[in-house]
């Protein structure tokens, strides 16, 4: 099947059309995707600043994405509610 | 309880002690010391691999409950080398858990990814064209403007590789890591295709009014 023959949804015109931000590598990624998620659980602001692109790109990497609400479950446990991490994770 | 939680239970008996902050000495101990070190590690990169495939649960429909063991399996032997390959790299900046779970969760997804499309057709022989469509009364008060706008976008302002991995990745929903091993290429590239191909529809959208820039977004 070619996109062709698939419907342009609304998700995907929001996926197209998103601000990409600015450009972080998907190794950058996972690289600071450690420090990330426990700044995230920590809800201390990184005083570098080095995360600041981390939203954006979750936001428009699918994959990143996936792996990265993975981890803050992992390292969060218990104390984390499933249904807010991944919107915490792109910046929502 | 959740999975995680189970699995925490399950993988550490009560009294047993919390993974502390000697993992890498641990580790780079000797005898018996470091075969602990290393069990508990591998227990974890499992528990990990596991809770990464237990959350796509479309993928994981798509392969036998055998290949699922096997990939959690792959996914923690693999992490389990990347770990030890790169524990002069952990800089503390993390808990040494949280940084070591991010390979196995990496590993398990990739590996799971590639095995449920490893039948399915990847379409990349042309420059697939755009159907036009007639709007739903929805899409009409959702924007159906936008949307034509963004279809001709694409046949504009974008390459044909970038139209390409463009609508691989999004309209067709092929996974980032499947498209790069059809392609003989890599995630950072073709995101780096796809970031750029955002920043070329938006600046195209931007000059025709249909939205309008982010703070701090070059147009």
């Amino acid at each position: 099947m070619t996109a062709a023959d698939r419907p342009f949804t609304t998700e995907a015109l929001s996926q197209l059309t998103t601000d990409p931000g600015p450009w972080l590598s998907c190794d950058d990624c996972f690289r600071l995707a450690d420090r990330y998620v426990e700044v995230l659980l920590s809800g201390t602001p990184d005083p570098a600043d080095e995360l600041a692109a981390m939203p954006t790109h979750l936001s428009g990497c699918s994959a990143c994405a996936e792996e990265a609400a993975t981890l803050l479950l992992l390292a969060g446990g218990d104390g984390v509610d499933p249904a807010g991490a991944l919107r915490r994770l792109t910046g929502g | 309880m959740t999975e995680v939680s189970r699995d925490r239970t399950a993988a550490r008996p009560a009294g047993s002690p919390e993974p502390g902050e000697d993992w890498i000495a641990e580790l780079t101990s000797d005898g018996p010391r470091r075969d602990d070190a290393l069990r508990r590690l591998h227990a974890l990169l499992l528990r990990g691999a596991r809770f990464q495939v237990s959350r796509m649960s479309g993928l994981r429909a798509m392969v036998g409950a055998a290949q699922v063991e096997d990939i959690i399996t792959l996914a923690a032997d693999e992490a389990m080398v990347a770990v030890l390959g790169k524990l002069a790299s952990f800089e503390g900046r993390s808990r040494f858990t949280t940084w070591a779970y991010k390979f196995a969760v990496l590993q398990a997804a990739v590996e799971l990814r590639r095995q449920a499309w490893s039948h399915r057709e990847v379409p990349l022989d042309a420059v697939p064209q755009l159907a036009e469509r007639q709007p739903s009364p929805d899409q009409y008060a959702e924007g159906a403007e936008l949307a034509h706008a963004v279809r001709d976008a694409l046949d504009r302002v974008l390459t044909p590789h970038q139209r390409r991995i463009a609508l691989a990745l999004i309209v067709d929903e092929v996974p980032i890591d499947v498209l790069a091993e059809r392609l003989g290429t890599n995630r950072n590239a073709l995101y780096k295709t796809l970031h750029d191909a955002r920043v070329r529809l938006r600046a195209h959208l931007a000059l025709q009014g249909y939205l309008t820039p982010s703070p701090g977004e070059t147009r």
